[in-house]
């Protein structure tokens, strides 16, 4: 069936921030940076989410990615609070697989794409997984992306995968699709919210109505 | 539509956030070096194999003759017709008789091998089924068990057609390249059978990308395509084709190798140190092969363009190759004779055929020099400025451009960029802001740069690039520093005007040249209205003067004349460019003087050429043009260019060429002397 998501079990206690305020320390209650690193194999479909959420389009032609693109999006809330993901779409091209570290250094996030169609890429994710557990930064979350959620018909990894495997590492869990940006701005908003939430923990009165619609965030009373 | 499953929330709202326990205690963010990285990931890539290839040249000569004939001479030879119907056999006599190495220039380490094919030269373009079906019967039985048991003694990939192991291209005269319209070197063979037409059609943009993937050595249109380019291991596996699936390919590959093997072996003596380029030439088809330690390169065209050309464009792909990987992947081929690459060039076919599609247009590919963006000069002042403020900073390279033309260039210290480099890294395509290892090959051929790219705009670019592969925020803080500087001083809007207007226009060659030392130099495009430039329309410059091109020798760079009415469309264009390419490589041939001219006239153009130790003149006039006129009209040229070079040149970067032998020379003479260094007389 279509896009599903989960999340990882709360543990006990909460511990140091989740996502660790940047190596530029440039973070206030205020203006928060979150680095953000896309990784999987080539053609899952990450520079297309990327493009999805920066720029709201869809471009079936898309390049494939050399070395890694960089591209950022700020996201500002009505209390004047913004939060800039700047963001490493990295190239699933195997010859760069060794450089990821340059990429992933220092990333307080890391989305790992597979597309549902394929099984290899699935297989992929799961190397990148432990690649990050073994030589990320060990504050780093994680999320498992079940990309092209639009080909159903041709779906060869069930979203129960995804799920039980996101669910043993401890990471988010969602299916998204570039084409049709099911889900995409969801994905985004994990991170929206875990950065508020992990920089401005002091903030008790964050407020907890607010949604992102289409990359630009409403408050839902006034909707 | 898609149900939507939105994240699950929490009871506060909030989605949860993994804790420590979710992971197994990863260890510190251990950064591991790039280049000792990427040698571990080539290494770890390669797996062993016990057993290399086996010599090919162990095999009886004349069965690599006739590997040669049937995989290459066969270009000439046609298909059967009805080939689902036919028995697999009919290697046509007529094109296997046979193949004698003729003449060996050790001198310069090119072998030539003549084969001499007796078959009946075709000259017509469009040639019917019926012309087909007769050559098949001038060929007639004969030679073809022969081939055949070749082949298995080969152990190739036997064909199972009987046109697999034949490649039968399309016979290059000027009129096929007429025919087609694409500025491509596609199918121009019109038939009237249904699957060509799709590819005849001419397309005015060309878009990147590889086409034909569907096709392979047995399809009619792949053995028809007028230029095939081909990369492979010297263990025959298929690296790069340009047209087709690299895959599918495997036989044909094997069958090269083969070929290059059996040549190599009769020149081993010279075979161990450099490159070794061979020309087999079949007819109207030459092959041209590049042997570059474990790689092999190959050409297989009907282009008529000069071997010379063909081998720098092998030179060129070469380089493009080593500028994704560098030079290390040789290292997987010591470990694995047997080592697949095609993983690690994943993706780039996109390069590849930008690359080869600028054979077609661009003649950096050919002169080994850059062309800049016509600009006033203190904007380029401007630019340079701010660019050398970054390259005292750590930056190595700081190169803006738009398009394949500089606007500004800055190294740092002694290191200057080689004209093939700057051509190889503007066709490596990158996002608008990307941060990528690359490798100039000219430069350091073994190590990898790191390029940060960022797009001002949708055309100009720029390119820092750094030994540090920590350097991307540096870089990023640098560019927003020059953004802001080029933007400010308007060197962005100067640069757009320039691309609109263009540089240099034959009908603004002027007519009465002002002494050098006189009143003000009229400025690029200031002293022609565009009206005046509309009445000329049609008829190019002064005395039929059509176009022309410079390379200023000392700067490495060129310029050339806007392209305007007579030389219009992309096809007329293309079909210049070759006689530019081919007039180039016989003035490059060897015994080649400080002061050569050349004039030449055929049906479409007079073309003059003017060649000192300072620069290169090619001008295309009309065919009817006034000899005594034309050379007037070139010293006005180089006149004109002398007055403009601030405007049309990038002045005082340091050129490659100057760190060769003529580095006093050329201080002694640049710039006062740099540009003209004589009259030109017939
Ligand atoms: N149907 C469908 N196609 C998609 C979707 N996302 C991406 N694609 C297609 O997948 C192809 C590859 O997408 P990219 O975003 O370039 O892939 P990538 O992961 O960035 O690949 P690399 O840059 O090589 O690592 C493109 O042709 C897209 O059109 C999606 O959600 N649905
Ligand atoms: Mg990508």
């Amino acid at each position: 069936m279509g896009c599903a998501s989960s999340v990882p079990d709360r543990t006990a206690s909460r511990g140091p921030s989740s996502l660790n305020p940047g190596s530029e320390g440039a973070n206030d209650a205020k203006n928060l940076k979150v680095k953000l690193v896309l990784l999987g194999d080539s053609g899952v479909g990450k520079s297309c989410i990327v493009l999805r959420f920066v720029r709201g389009q869809f471009d079936p032609t898309s390049k494939v990615t050399v070395g890694a693109s960089f591209l950022s999006q700020t996201i500002a809330l009505q209390d004047s609070t913004t939060v800039k993901f700047e963001i490493w779409d990295t190239a699933g091209q195997e010859r760069y697989a060794a450089l990821a570290p340059l990429y992933y250094r220092g990333a307080a996030v890391a989305v790992i794409v597979y597309d549902i169609t394929s099984p290899e890429s699935f297989a992929k994710a799961q190397y990148w997984v432990k690649e990050l557990q073994k030589h990320g930064s060990p504050d780093i979350v994680m999320a498992l992306v079940g990309n092209k959620a639009d080909l159903q018909d041709r779906r060869e990894v069930p979203a129960e995968n995804g799920i039980e495997y996101a669910e043993k590492n401890g990471m988010f869990f969602i299916e998204t699709s570039a084409k049709t940006a099911d889900n995409i701005n969801q994905l985004f908003e994990v991170f929206f919210v875990e950065s508020i939430e992990s920089c401005c923990s002091h903030m008790a009165s964050f407020p907890l109505n607010m949604k992102l619609v289409g990359c630009v965030l409403v408050d839902l009373v006034a909707l | 539509m898609l149900p939507k499953c939105p994240i699950v929330p929490r009871a506060n709202g909030y989605p949860i956030v993994p804790g420590a326990c979710g992971f197994p205690s990863p260890m510190a963010s251990d950064s591991v070096s790039p280049s000792s990285s990427s040698d571990s990931a080539y290494d770890s890539a390669a797996y062993q194999n016990p057993n290399p290839n086996p010599n090919p040249s162990d095999k009886p000569i004349n069965a690599i003759d006739g590997q040669l004939m049937s995989s290459l001479v066969l270009a000439d030879s046609t298909d059967s017709v009805n080939h689902e119907e036919g028995p697999p056999s009919s290697v046509n006599e007529g094109d296997i008789v046979d193949a004698n190495v003729l003449a060996s220039e050790e001198s310069d380490r090119t072998v030539m091998v003549e084969v001499d094919v007796r078959e009946e030269e075709e000259e017509e373009v469009q040639r019917s089924e019926a012309v087909v079906v007769e050559e098949r019967e001038t060929g007639g039985g004969g030679g073809e068990g022969e081939v055949w048991r070749v082949n298995s003694e080969l152990e190739v990939d036997a064909p199972d057609s009987p046109n697999s192991s034949g490649y039968a291209g399309e016979r290059g005269t000027s009129s096929a390249s007429s025919a087609c319209g694409t500025g491509e070197d596609d199918i121009c063979q019109v038939r009237d059978g249904d699957f060509v037409n799709g590819v005849v059609e001419s397309q005015a943009v060309w878009i990147p990308g590889k086409r034909h993937v569907d096709e392979d050595d047995a399809s009619m249109s792949w053995r028809q395509r007028k230029k095939h380019f081909f990369i492979l291991s010297h263990s025959g596996k298929p690296i790069y084709s340009r047209h087709g699936d690299e895959h599918k390919l495997a036989g044909f590959s094997a069958t090269l190798q083969a070929i290059i093997s059996f040549v190599e072996n009769g020149y081993a003596d010279e075979a161990n140190n450099g490159d070794r380029v061979k020309l087999v030439r079949a007819g109207k088809h030459q092959v041209v092969f590049l042997v570059k330690g474990p790689i092999y390169l190959v050409c297989i065209s009907c282009t008529e363009e000069p071997f010379e050309s063909l081998r720098g464009q092998l030179e060129l792909l070469y380089g493009q190759m080593i500028l994704i990987l560098t030079k290390s992947v040789n290292r997987c081929f010591e470990k694995n004779p047997k080592f697949d690459m095609t993983p690690l060039l994943g993706g780039t076919d996109v390069v590849f055929s930008s690359l080869i599609h600028s054979f077609n247009w661009n003649p950096a590919t050919f002169l080994h020099a850059y062309t800049c963006l016509p600009l006033a000069y203190p904007t380029r002042q401007a630019a340079g400025a701010i660019l050398q403020d970054v390259a005292d900073s750590g930056v190595l390279f700081a190169i803006l451009m738009c398009k394949h033309k500089v606007v500004s260039l800055v190294g740092a210290q002694k290191a200057s960029l080689h004209p093939d480099d700057m051509l190889l890294l503007s066709n490596f395509v990158m996002t608008s802001e990307s941060f990528s290892p690359i490798c100039l090959p000219r430069y350091n051929p073994m190590a990898f740069l790191y390029a940060y790219v960022h797009y001002l705009d949708a055309n100009t670019y720029l390119m820092l690039l750094t030994t540090s592969s920590d350097a991307f925020y540096h870089l990023k803080e640098c560019r927003l520093h020059i953004e802001a500087v080029l933007l400010k001083s308007n060197v962005l809007s100067e640069v757009q005007r320039s691309m609109l207007d263009g540089g240099m226009h034959v009908e603004d060659v002027p007519v009465d040249p002002s002494p050098r030392s006189g009143s003000a130099s009229p400025h690029l495009g200031q002293h022609s209205p565009e009206r005046v430039r509309e009445a000329y329309t049609g008829t190019g410059g002064p005395c039929g003067l059509w176009h022309f091109m410079y390379r200023s020798i000392y700067l490495d760079q060129y310029v050339s004349s806007e392209f305007s009415s007579p030389i219009g469309t992309p096809k007329q264009q293309k079909r210049l460019h070759r006689a530019y390419q081919k007039i180039y490589a016989s003035m490059h041939d060897k015994g080649f003087g400080p002061h050569r001219t050349q004039f030449r006239r055929d049906e479409n153009y007079v073309l003059l050429c003017w060649v000192t130790q300072d620069f290169e003149l090619y001008a295309a006039f009309d065919p009817l043009a006034d000899k005594a006129l034309a050379i007037r009209t070139c010293n006005r040229v180089c006149q004109w260019v002398k007055d403009v070079e601030n405007e049309i040149f990038l002045l005082g970067a340091s050129p490659f060429s100057w760190w060769g032998k003529r580095i006093e020379k050329c201080f002694a003479e640049w710039p006062v002397g740099g540009l003209i260094a004589g009259h030109l007389r017939l």
